[in-house]
């Protein structure tokens, strides 16, 4: 049996060929772009990056690693949201940081069931808010729900302080955020007199690390299963990060606040003309900002079962705005989603936990990991180019 | 397609580095052992980590270290990652005493032994500590700057006027090291009213930044100050740029001579003592320490003791200008410095 191909003349064979090459060529073209540009990118990135280096470290794919990378994740991601969301305005909120550190001593102020007089007698508060029987709200039922509605007031309090110095004074966020940072960091420490205050409320302790849904996975073979064994799965710290991200992505995405947001972002001359309230829309997004500083400091502060006034220092801002940019946000403002401060998140984790893995020099860890961020940053700058020429073309 | 070619091309690379590097890091050993702590600022927490992990490694021991970079949270998270790598014991040097509570509580919850260097968690109850006993080595030390500003006094018949650099109050060691200070120089007050002014306290935070900038303005302040006590002689430095300019810098027998102590005994405290700035330090005994640290985590291992709770003190002891001579080799910074540590 001959095929029809054996039929044609030597030219025909290679227009077929070379069309048959194209076709394949075109659907590898496809598919490669869809990943490369695809708003999931920086997930497959994240995906291919953990089974790459699970294959040569498999303890990175034990049940028990991955529960525990999770769960660090939460508290990063509640606080690099409000900073996407800053972003996306084209400013910075340099004072997440203190604001966590101030609101984790605030919180804990009010919900000290003791306090020890060697510790804190010079404090400015000591004698008012706190006494050696507890803070203000020590062995009250509701010392919980109002301190952690203090707590999200003051940050949201703070972030009000920091738009309306932008906004009103036309001061760089910059310096706003600076001057706030350094503002509230010293005022924690002048509080506490530089001292952590531990004796908070176990309920209090149980938002940053209690357990919704624990899994074990295995065979029971003791009667007892070992704690190290059994996996947290749903905690509050998911619960109230992912309900945070869940309502962050609503508001960007499907209301005109977002709308506003992103339009402020872009060009905000253009905004103002069309008659966009921007100054009121950037006062609401600091405080959102501030507010989602608050939420984790909550975390934070729980699962240390401290009130720190240091919390939020060190490398922790170059973290969160290395997520959200990992992420997909712009420094210059206008593009940003929570979907993809997610992702970065997950990025920044996995990244820290491989690098971990790898043994290598504690010292150069953060030189790399700097490196590394330094790489997929410019890697989604090229590819925010290549998506903006695709649609202008 | 060459756009999508560099963007593939550059996804690749990173991805393949990652690769290249775990590939070199893949191994296994027996033991396995998690050292968390925190940036090596000082002579003491360099020679420290040296003496646990080389000791540790020479032994055939994994070591995995992991640098908090001074942030509790960051420790923490550290921590349950060498939790859910499965390691066999954890060392830690906390950031301070609240946050390790919480991480030995953490540790222990997953039976998985774990010892404190050095610088001890709030409750002790739990956990291995190995800790100096910061009050005693403070109080001999400060017990030898005291009888040299009697001697002063004596001759001067001017009050003295002290000054304590205090490090971060939510270290334990720290607030130990101030409460040494006070009980000497109260008992000495006491005893020779006059003898001392109210003393000057200095905040560091345990930063020598923050140490220049508080002890600039309180000696602009009190020129009058000539009894300095840092609570760890990684701060002698510091204290020689603020003092030097002032012509304050100048060793026993010199009428500006400021009486000077600290506490860790590391290599520049005995070069200074060497030297004749500095009359007393108390000494931590670094080598005994981490022996003590490393000795007890690993019986608790080779016994199956997932929560020992036990506290081992360092006595200390206090190393002078008129004992330098005979103890000169118990101090662990003096046998650095003979080893050429400063000249490295």
């Amino acid at each position: 049996m001959t095929s029809v191909y054996e039929h044609l003349g030597p030219n025909q064979r290679l227009v077929r060929q070379t069309r048959a090459d194209s076709g394949r060529n075109s659907a590898f073209r496809r598919l490669l772009r869809q990943f490369l540009l695809s708003d999931y990118f920086v997930l497959y990135l994240t995906l291919i990056m953990f089974f790459t280096s699970a294959y040569f470290f498999p303890t990175l794919s034990t049940p028990g690693n991955v529960a525990n990378q999770l769960q660090n994740m939460w508290p990063l991601l509640a606080v690099a949201i409000g900073q996407t969301f800053v972003l996306i305005l084209g400013g910075i909120d340099l004072s997440v940081g203190a604001t966590m550190g101030f609101t984790s001593v605030i919180g804990a102020v009010l919900m000290a069931q003791t306090l020890d007089p060697a510790f804190f007698d010079k404090s400015p508060l000591w004698g008012n808010l706190m006494r050696p029987e507890g803070g203000l709200l020590a062995g009250s039922a509701l010392a919980v729900p109002i301190g952690v509605l203090v707590m999200l007031l003051t940050g949201t309090f703070i972030g009000f302080l920091n738009g309306f110095a932008i906004t009103r004074f036309k001061m760089a966020p910059f310096m706003v955020t600076l001057v706030t940072s350094t503002f509230f960091a010293a005022f924690a420490l002048w509080l506490t007199q530089s001292r952590n205050i531990s004796g908070l409320p176990e309920a209090f302790v149980e938002l940053g690390k209690g357990d919704i849904i624990s899994i074990y996975l295995g065979p029971k073979l003791t009667p007892e299963i070992a704690r190290r064994d059994i996996l947290q799965f749903v905690t509050y710290p998911f619960v109230i990060a992912v309900g945070l991200a869940i309502a962050a992505q609503f508001l960007l995405s499907r209301t005109v606040f977002g709308r506003q947001m992103f339009s402020i972002g872009t060009n905000r001359v253009t905004s103002d003309i069309s008659g966009i309230p921007s100054q009121s829309v950037i006062i609401r997004v600091y405080m959102f900002s501030g507010f989602c500083a608050a939420v984790a400091s909550i975390l934070y502060s729980a699962r240390l079962a401290i009130g720190q006034p240091s919390l939020g220092g060190g490398n922790l801002l170059l973290d969160i705005i290395g997520a959200a940019v990992i992420g997909g946000t712009s420094l210059f403002g206008g593009k940003g989603s929570v979907r993809g401060t997610f992702f970065g998140v997950a990025f920044f984790v996995l990244l820290l936990n491989i690098l971990n893995a790898m043994r290598l020099d504690p010292f150069v860890i953060d030189a790399v990991k700097g490196g590394f961020i330094l790489i997929a940053a410019l890697l989604d700058v090229t590819r925010s180019r290549f998506i903006n020429r695709e649609q202008r073309a | 397609m060459r756009r999508f070619a560099f963007i593939g091309l550059a996804s690749l690379l990173l991805v393949a580095a990652l690769g290249i590097g775990l590939v070199g890091s893949v191994f296994a050993q027996d033991t396995t052992i998690c050292f968390g702590f925190q940036d090596l600022e000082t002579e003491f927490w360099v020679a420290g980590h040296k003496a646990i992990t080389e000791t540790l490694r020479a032994q055939g021991i994994e070591v995995l270290e992991y640098n908090a970079n001074e942030d509790p949270n960051r420790q923490l998270e550290q921590i349950r990652e060498c939790i859910a790598q499965g390691v066999d014991g954890i060392i830690i040097i906390p950031q301070d005493g609240d946050s390790a509570v919480t991480i030995i509580n953490e540790a222990q919850a997953a039976d998985v032994p774990i010892a404190v260097f050095n610088r001890p968690p709030n409750d002790r109850s739990r956990g291995i500590t190995v800790v100096a006993d910061n009050v005693s080595a403070t109080e001999q030390a400060v017990e030898f700057m005291a009888q040299q500003a009697l001697v002063k006094w004596a001759v001067t018949g001017t009050t003295i006027q002290p000054l304590i650099l205090v490090g971060a109050l939510q270290d334990t060691n720290a607030i130990g090291r101030r409460d040494g200070f006070f009980n000497v120089i109260n008992r000495y007050s006491e005893a020779y009213p006059g003898l001392f002014a109210a003393p000057i306290e200095v905040a560091t935070e345990w930063d020598a930044a923050t140490a220049l900038a508080n002890l600039e303005a309180a000696i602009t302040a009190n020129p009058n100050v000539d009894f300095i006590f840092t609570s760890s002689d990684f701060l002698f430095p510091t204290i020689r740029s603020v003092l030097e300019p002032r012509g304050k810098w100048v060793p026993r027998g010199d009428a500006n001579h400021v009486i000077m102590g600290g506490l860790d005994g590391d290599a520049t405290a005995c070069q200074l003592i060497d030297q004749g700035f500095v009359d007393a330090t108390g000494v931590q005994n670094l080598f005994l320490e981490a022996e003590l640290t490393m000795n007890r985590l690993l019986q608790a291992i080779a016994d199956g003791e997932t929560q020992p709770n036990e506290v081992l003190i360092d006595p200390g002891f206090a190393l002078t200008a008129a004992s330098i001579q005979f103890d000169r080799s118990d101090m662990w910074g003096c046998v650095l410095l003979d080893e050429g540590f400063l000249d490295q």
